[in-house]
């Protein structure tokens, strides 16, 4: 094989588009047969292939948080299984074993060249429910991982094309909604199918070898692009830090310490300095501190480099077991794909601002998901409703202010709110109000995005329950550069005759009484650069526009 | 001529004006003249002149034989992309002011984090709340408050608003609140330009209606006035016949609906395309096609399936998303203008810049100098160098060399190499997209043949068709002015939706005859206005599972519609769709039907096509040869004129094959076959050893 670098680059370019177009259509095919509303609404999955070296190869653009972590979880398979046949599929999610959190349940399927095994297509999605003691896996409760769901080690649920009918029954039990569960397993094996499919026929179109090299020269292309940006920052050793809030149990200000040090083209990100790990779910496992590290890489460089091994080849990590971004078996982690992943990427983010300080943006939104659970008095049905409105501001850039209403640091605009229209209609909730949130967005040179301000009244006619899970009613998102922070979340439940009740991050069995009304006001991004740098036609824009209240 | 009767067709493109003339027995006359962006009715009045010059009439002899005009306009593509639209105000319901700028609260690009976010077509300050709510059933929570409607009008005379779109929460279950609106609008601003959202798109889902409602708003005016100056001029140069403009969802509507619904126009180019997709779908009983329509800057790709185009909701333009039902057209943004350029990793990439028709690609010489696709091609031999442009220029083959010497030079390439790269990748780029437009729609392209139309799409085609393993190309006579010659194959077209949330053990048959009857004596009040007699309906609805989000069309032809068990038998054609698309049906689960549709069809006569008997005994012969890099080599390409062939001639490639505003390339062991209408039809040799 020629060495990388004189790889010819036509056909390098010709193994890019398909591949990524390939993955692309996996992605197509998951999120039109799947059956839960995480998947086939927010889209909650990622695709991916990988080769049997661990190496991530391809990518789609759906959720960043997921992709990182899924190198790690090829590992757990290749050490578990060293038989692997065509026609098997590996299914796992345990966190202490290659997972990122429970609901995030994971399918591989091996993807041979005659007798050689070549790559993993690798199929990842959240799952609406995994079992553990409260619905929909998210339990701030939890003091061990057992009781936040069904933990799955890799196990092989099909042979050689035959699922192992037995297996999938004791999995599907063990979720609240077995039909549902069933649905979203049988699309996720398809879609590794189609990509399985779809790479033996490119084998036999232009060779497998040539795919190999064509693979070697990408993943190299990617590095060196990488490499290229890293070394245009400045060399140094940076601090940056970040709170959780809390861990629901009394704890406050939980410290994520990232210590960076930029030495021409590579970087070590150190997190040992991290506060020690906490009782609650609000923990990292080790595969979701490594994909956030990736994530806070990944959005300083170029956007358009390809998301491969490539790209984590100049980055060296390090961390203690123990702490918060890694905790020791057997704590619950539920929380960590957006707590402490959103910490961990901001901590770095910050760090760097002392390096790039025009690529690193101001901080994006935490999570404060509420889910409320009652009875609809027009057809007297139960319902459960998640809530994905009223999604906060982005961080601005020195590319501009920041996005509004548009997400979380570990999701950054690939989860979509339903229509108000149709939530009103399915549930019994009014929305009074569901627009931006003026002054919301921290100050700068470029001014955060905004958060939005949601007046919900929660028509039930008996008493409704909420749970929450999430963080960021203390800490709003960073400035960078000098810009300010953005506002916080803040939750408030209005319920006649009684005072105002401020809503925490992990809380559950919240009584809501019928006609209350929910006081939604999600948080603004970070700024970027000093307030007294903002132009003057920006400034009257905000005002004239009513992004900006004025003191009037 | 005599006695002749014409219809003419006319596209308007970024670059060029096309223009057909047909007469009833099927004969073809074609135009071309360059467009002009500032008043494109000028163009399409220059263009005509040509036209008659062609016909050998004077203009007015002509446009007075002409009982029918079909026109596709890009003034609405053209005004929302530069974002050259009108004035905007938004009335909307207090607290809900933002629907359009929150987008859902999604964003493309995942991994670009210093991108600033769109600017929503109308500022925030002109989104002005009014006190009113109505319930999801429709009752009134709020009535209108007269106190902040005074204070948006206003501010509306304040601000000098040229275009108003209404929308209001649940509107589409009681349009009530915004007929009241529009109605004390109407006195305050008599001219001004108004789209109500409950009559736009009467359909439940806030953003979408809130969008497409201000999109039209937004090109609204300018499609008005230039509609009217159309009107004006070609009347007076003698036209008495009917002006109908296509819409983007494939039917021809008259001038006053296309300015009304104005959003609906924004593929009213490509839709032109795809009627005469549809009508040689007919002509050939090719009922599987993968239409390829390559121009300068981009790409356009649909389907043909059962010899039906198809349609999607789902569709935008521009940033901004238009859920009016359209012609499932996906766009790639690549043609022939793309420019190439090696990337920092050292890899050769086309596009996503192009050279458009200014400065163009080198070769052009008008002052481009990045190697585009078409100077690659011109490199490769592919593109004849003596041929004469419009503006009677030649090709500049020495611009178009220095220009991919640069890039062969970065690549450490030869300048074959480093041509027959782009020519590769862009390729590649087009497989891709006609992939992704296949299978994401779960059809295998394999099945399909490709139909290759627009001026760059011929050199292109057979390679993009052995990469995708489809095995017949058609290049139709019409390849390079197909949208106009389309647009005589079109129907007349009006449709309507009612919004029926419901599920359906909740329904009976009764309420679903209703909801049709309505719609139909809703359609049939239109039809009579544009005077047309006969009139076939089709019905749809668009159903999905209870806890899915994705609607899909369910057509209801055929159905009895007095039997009893109508519900059951709609429910069973959903199970059956569902199935058919996605593998399984869920007959256990419940079923909503979201939206009932239908639309008016008027049929127009079907354009006639010019036959020749076959006569296999007059072989085809080349008109020279031109040396041409294939595969790796440079070999002695025959040319043929396509003016010079014969239905029944048989070449096998490779071969050129020139016509007047077109080349179509053949490669080696590809079959050529010229069919009765004088049309190529390619048999593509099998990608078994495609060279690397």
């Amino acid at each position: 094989m020629t060495s990388s670098a004189h790889f010819d680059p036509i056909t390098r370019s010709v193994v890019q588009h398909r591949l990524s177009g390939l993955v692309a259509e996996m992605g197509e095919a998951m999120l039109r047969t799947s059956y839960s509303q995480i998947l086939n609404a927010s889209r909650d999955f990622s695709l991916a292939i990988v080769d049997t070296k661990c190496r991530l190869i391809a990518q789609a653009d759906h959720i960043p948080v997921h992709v990182g972590a899924i190198p790690w979880a090829v590992h757990a398979v290749e050490a578990r299984f060293k038989d692997v046949s065509p026609g098997d599929v590996i299914l796992l999610n345990d966190p202490y074993h290659g997972g990122s959190h429970l609901p995030d349940l994971t399918a591989f399927v091996p993807v041979f060249d005659g007798d050689r095994r070549l790559f993993w297509t690798v199929v990842r999605a959240h799952q609406s429910d995994i079992g553990g003691a409260t619905h929909g896996a998210y339990n701030p409760s939890a003091t061990e991982i057992w009781q936040e769901g069904l933990r799955i080690p890799p196990i092989r649920l099909s042979e050689k094309g035959h699922i192992r009918e037995d297996i999938l029954d004791m999995l599907a039990l063990n979720t609240r909604n077995g039909r549902d569960f069933r649905g979203d397993l049988a699309a996720m094996i398809g879609a590794g199918h189609l990509g399985e499919k779809r790479l033996v026929n490119f084998f036999a179109e232009i060779g497998a070898d040539t795919v190999l090299g064509a693979i070697e020269a990408l993943l190299d292309a990617s590095e060196q692009r990488t490499r290229e940006n890293i070394a245009s920052w400045r060399d140094g050793v940076f601090h940056g830090e970040a709170f959780l809030d809390d861990d629901g149990r009394g704890h406050q200000d939980i410290r994520i310490a990232a210590k960076v040090t930029k030495s021409g083209s590579d970087i070590e990100i150190d997190l040992s300095d991290s506060d020690p790990q906490v009782t609650s779910f609000a923990n990292s496992s080790h595969a979701n501190m490594h994909a956030a590290v990736v994530m806070a890489i990944s959005y300083l460089i170029d956007p358009d480099i390809p998301k491969n091994d490539g790209v984590f080849r100049p980055i060296a990590v390090k961390a203690k077991q123990g702490t918060i971004v890694w905790a020791d078996p057997g704590a619950p982690v539920t929380l960590c794909t957006s707590h402490p992943a959103n910490e961990i990427v901001e901590a770095i983010v910050k760090a760097l601002g002392g390096a790039c300080p025009d690529r690193a943006m101001g901080g994006w939104g935490r999570r404060f998901r509420i889910a409320i659970q009652g009875g609809d008095p027009r057809t007297g049905k139960k319902f459960i409703w998640h809530m994905f409105h009223a999604r906060p501001g982005g961080g601005a850039s020195s590319a501009g202010d920041g996005w509004s209403s548009i997400g979380e640091w570990h999701v950054v605009g690939g989860i979509k709110f339903g229509s108000v229209e149709e939530a009103e209609v399915r549930f019994p909730l009014h929305f009074r109000r569901h627009e931006l949130l003026p002054n919301s967005g921290g100050e700068g040179k470029y001014r955060g995005g905004l958060g939005v301000a949601l007046d919900l009244v929660v028509e039930t006619a008996a008493v409704a329950y909420g749970n929450t899970a999430g963080d960021g009613v203390r800490h709003g998102p960073c400035g960078m550069n000098g810009g300010e922070n953005g506002q916080p979340h803040a939750y408030t439940l209005m319920s006649s005759g009684k005072a105002p009740r401020p809503l925490k991050t992990k809380e559950i069995g919240i009584e809501i009484a019928g006609g209350s009304v929910l006081e939604v006001r999600s948080s603004g991004g970070g700024g970027w650069g000093p307030a007294i740098e903002r132009s003057a036609d920006a400034h009257e824009h905000d005002l004239r526009e009513g992004y900006v209240r004025g003191i009037s | 001529m005599t006695g002749l009767k014409f219809s003419i067709g006319v596209d308007v493109g970024g670059t060029f004006t096309d223009l057909v003339a047909i007469d009833g027995a099927g004969r073809i006359v074609i135009a071309k003249s360059p467009s002009t962006p500032k008043d494109q009715s000028l163009g399409v009045m220059a263009g005509l002149e040509e036209l008659a010059d062609k016909v050998g009439l004077p203009l007015n002899d002509l446009l007075s034989r002409t009982e029918r005009l079909v026109h596709g306009s890009t003034v609405a593509t053209n005004a929302l992309l530069e974002r050259k639209g009108a004035k905007v105000a938004l009335l909307t319901t207090e607290g809900h002011r933002d629907i359009l700028e929150m987008r859902e609260g999604l964003k493309s690009d995942r991994y670009n984090l210093r991108m600033p976010p769109p600017q929503p077509l109308v500022p925030r300050r002109l989104r002005l709340p009014i006190r009113e709510r109505l319930r999801p059933d429709g009752s009134v929570l709020q009535p209108i408050d007269m106190g902040s409607l005074d204070k948006a009008i206003a501010q509306m005379r304040d601000e000098n608003v040229e275009a108003v779109t209404i929308c209001y929460l649940h509107s589409y279950r009681n349009p009530q609140h915004e007929h009241d609106t529009a109605r004390r609008l109407q006195e305050e601003f008599p001219d001004i330009y108004l789209s109500l959202s409950s009559e736009v798109l009467p359909q439940i889902r806030e953003f979408e209606r809130v969008s497409t409602a201000i999109v039209n708003s937004y090109v609204g005016p300018p499609v008005r006035r230039y509609l009217t100056n159309l009107e004006r001029r070609i009347a007076e140069a003698g036209f008495s016949g009917r002006l109908f403009v296509i819409q983007s969802h494939g039917g021809m509507t008259p001038i006053g609906e296309a300015a009304r619904l104005a959003a609906g126009t924004v593929l009213s180019g490509p839709a032109g395309g795809m009627a005469g997709a549809k009508r040689i779908s007919e002509l050939l009983d090719a009922p599987q096609l993968v239409t390829f329509d390559m121009g300068g800057t981009s790409t356009d790709i649909s389907l043909i399936t059962g010899g039906k185009a198809i349609f999607s909701t789902q569709r935008g333009l521009g940033d901004q998303r238009i859920a009016l039902r359209s012609l499932d057209i996906a766009s790639i943004g690549a043609g022939g203008g793309s420019i190439a350029h090696v990337d920092q990793a050292g890899g050769l990439q086309t596009g996503p810049r192009s050279a458009g028709a200014f400065p163009g690609p080198a070769c052009y010489g008008v002052g481009g100098t990045d190697a585009t696709v078409t100077d690659a091609n011109l490199v490769l031999g592919y593109l004849n160098k003596d041929a004469v442009l419009s503006g009677h220029r030649k090709l500049d083959l020495e611009a178009a060399q220095q220009a991919v010497d640069i890039i062969a030079g970065q690549l450490g390439l030869s300048r074959e190499q480093a041509a027959y790269g782009i020519y590769r990748i862009v390729n590649t780029k087009m497989a891709d997209g006609i992939r992704l437009m296949t299978t994401q729609r779960g059809v295998d392209p394999r099945s399909f043949a490709l139909l290759s139309f627009g001026g760059a799409a011929g050199l292109h085609a057979l390679a993009i068709a052995r990469g995708l393993e489809i095995t017949r190309v058609v290049v139709p006579a019409v390849a390079s002015v197909m949208s106009a010659w389309g647009m005589l194959a079109t129907d007349l077209r009006y449709e309507a939706s009612h919004t029926h949330i419901g599920d359906t053990h909740d329904l009976d048959d009764d309420s679903l005859r209703r909801v049709f009857a309505d719609l139909e004596s809703q359609v049939n009040d239109r039809l009579q206005s544009w005077r047309l007699e006969e009139a076939t309906f089709e019905r749809y609805a668009e159903m999905r599972y209870g806890e899915q989000i994705f609607e899909i069309e369910v057509e209801l032809e055929g159905l009895d519609w007095d039997a009893p068990g109508l519900i059951a038998a709609v429910t069973e054609r959903f199970h059956q769709r569902h199935e058919e698309l996605y593998t399984y049906a869920s007959r256990d689960q419940e079923v909503v039907l979201v939206n009932a549709r239908i639309a008016a069809v008027g049929a127009v006569k079907a354009i006639a096509v010019e036959r020749v008997d076959v006569d296999a005994n007059e072989a085809g012969r080349p008109s020279g040869n031109r040396p041409a890099f294939l595969d790796g080599a440079w070999r002695s390409v025959p040319v043929y004129s396509m003016e010079t062939l014969n239905p029944g001639n048989t070449i096998t490639g490779p071969a050129l094959f020139e016509a007047a505003t077109t080349t179509v390339l053949i490669g080696v062991g590809d079959v050529a076959s010229v069919d009765a209408f004088g049309w190529l039809e390619i048999t593509v040799r099998s990608a078994a050893k495609s060279p690397n």
